[in-house]
């Protein structure tokens, strides 16, 4: 297959190809594997945005339990600042493929370059501190203990629910990416089909 | 029997006791909580809820309306029958319901503490402080940065001051401190409280002190099974047991070196009192859980106050019971907003 006239790839996919008499059913079984591949995706899909939503319903019903035992004003926005540093964050990478991926990374990891700024945040949201942080790589705070130290089992829960959801939720968004790149190929190959049936016929 | 309540307790008390027995008769009753359950909105519960004791007192709430709003009106309500009480009260019933408030007290203090350190405005805590812990000091609570500070700077005139003994320190004030402060602080309120409700003898004390016996014990085991897996260690934990319950001194001591569950239910199987609670305790995600059987059993107690005449506990029996009342409202309210209702069912019934 010439395909160094065309310029981009768009192009080279809408002139039309000869692709010799065996194409055809090659075509129709690459075709197949990648329906079925998508249909598989598919359903990956709904179970996990089904695991999600029973995740998110039982956190949030784990934080009614929580506030039933610590009193309704002890599990609220009262709890927490309005400027948080983010715990988890998302990272994405591409794979061989070309497709993107991605992935929760804790805030722990980071590289030394950002201790200094952070640093001076840590500081503070302390406030009260007044002698600077010996080590360069301090532990950030469990979310848990904004609401006190000894907090009830139902608000472990809730945010091991959260957790499992936070989870879900970057696989969710890679699956996405491959089932819209899966529906694209699907159609191209259609194209191709199309244009080779009425050569064949 | 010739201790003499009956003689004479009615001179002082005996309106404001017929009072909260008309309180205690318009506590919400099964249907009413059945009524509640079969609810689809929260505009729903405001329209059975005018049908109760509670009446319009959602009647000025914007829309859209929320579990909170419906939880601070309750609780305005509450503050307003209490504080009827409390300003036709005399002596020494004017002490007991100045105790009353101290616990209340004590958990405005720790919310402004908590929000100062999370930079939160104090107008925004002082919204949210329950009504019946209000006292003058509040707003400068939130300058004091160790323990010694506040008492020094804050506390020393507010009833709170006494229970600061034990507390004093000059360690700043992170979430662990804060935490030692709160269970610290309220073990000595328990514990002056028992000594009072005991000084005063007579059918208060025998109504009064296996309630806050009770509450002593049963802080000591919610304590321990909140600590499993913390960083409070063995020691710090035994300091902020109660000692005025039945589990002084040995079941504390073991209590202390309990490491999980079934270990402190060992300890509870000594006592008559406890066993059968914890066998009521269901594993797993099914059954009741530890706290819900200590409420269970806090509701009966303070049901059988009512059962006895001339003393002060049917204020605080009162008070309870509608604290439950109102703990009930909100669990079923946020079953039907989060439209979850399989644990809808899980109040605990009084009347």
């Amino acid at each position: 297959m010439a395909n160094g006239d065309w310029t981009t790839w768009e192009e080279a996919g809408s002139r039309p190809q000869f692709l010799g008499p065996m194409a055809a059913p090659d075509l129709r079984a690459e075709l197949d594997s990648l329906l079925l591949q998508l249909f598989q995706d598919l359903e990956e899909l709904e179970a996990k945005r089904a695991a999600l939503n029973a995740r998110v319903e039982e956190g949030w019903l784990s934080l009614s339990k929580a506030r039933y035992s610590m009193g309704a004003k002890s599990v609220g926005p009262l709890q927490y600042a309005s400027l948080m540093e983010p715990q988890v964050c998302v990272c994405t990478s591409e794979a061989q493929d070309g497709l993107q991926r991605f992935w929760l990374v804790r805030a722990s990891a980071q590289t030394p370059e950002e201790v200094g700024p952070r640093e001076a945040a840590l500081r503070r949201r302390k406030g009260l501190t007044r002698t600077p942080e010996p080590e360069s790589f301090p532990a950030l705070r469990d979310p848990l203990n904004w609401f006190g130290i000894l907090v009830p089992h139902s608000l472990r829960q809730a945010q091991a629910s959260f957790r499992e959801g936070l989870q879900l939720a970057a696989d969710m968004a890679t699956l996405q990416i491959r089932i819209d790149w899966g529906r694209s190929q699907l159609r191209g190959l259609q194209e191709k089909l199309k244009q080779l049936e009425p050569e064949s016929a | 029997m010739l201790e003499g309540a009956e003689f004479y307790f009615n001179v002082d008390h005996g309106y404001l006791e017929g009072l909260v027995r008309g309180c205690k008769a318009s506590l919400l009753t099964q249907q009413d909580y059945i009524n509640l359950v079969q609810c689809e909105t929260l505009e729903d519960v405001k329209i059975h809820l005018q049908t109760t004791d509670y009446g319009n007192f959602l009647a000025n709430q914007t829309n859209p309306l929320t579990v909170s709003k419906i939880d601070t009106e309750m609780r305005k309500k509450l503050c307003r029958e209490f504080e009827y009480f409390r300003n036709h009260s005399l002596e020494p019933l004017s002490t007991f319901f100045t105790y009353m408030t101290c616990s209340y007290m004590i958990d405005n203090v720790i919310l402004l503490m908590n929000g100062a350190l999370q930079k939160k405005s104090v107008k925004e805590i002082l919204v949210k402080c329950h009504p019946l812990g209000r006292f003058t000091e509040m707003e400068a609570v939130n300058i004091a940065e160790t323990p010694s500070d506040l008492f020094n700077a804050v506390l020393v005139e507010t009833p709170l001051a006494p229970f600061f003994q034990d507390c004093m320190s000059e360690n700043t004030l992170d979430e662990l401190n804060i935490e030692l402060l709160r269970n610290k602080l309220y073990k000595s309120y328990l514990e002056a409280f028992y000594k009072f409700c005991k000084n005063h003898g007579d059918v208060t004390a025998e109504i009064m002190c296996p309630i806050l016996e009770f509450e002593a014990d049963r802080r000591a085991f919610i304590i321990t099974l909140n600590s499993f897996g913390t960083e409070l260690s063995k020691d710090d934990r035994e300091t902020l047991y109660p000692t005025c319950g039945k589990l002084y001194p040995e079941g504390l001591r073991l209590l202390a070196q309990a490491e999980d569950f079934d270990q402190m239910k060992r300890v509870a199987d000594h006592y008559g009192v406890y066993k059968p609670l914890f066998e009521a305790v269901g594993d797993g995600s099914g059954g009741k859980t530890l706290e819900d059987v200590f409420y269970e059993r806090e509701v009966q107690m303070n049901v059988l106050a009512f059962n006895r005449q001339f003393h002060y506990g049917v204020f605080y029996a009162y008070t309870k019971l509608k604290e439950q009342e109102m703990r009930n409202i909100v669990w079923i309210a946020e079953c039907i907003s989060q439209r979850h209702r399989t644990k809808i069912n899980s109040y605990i019934p009084i009347l």
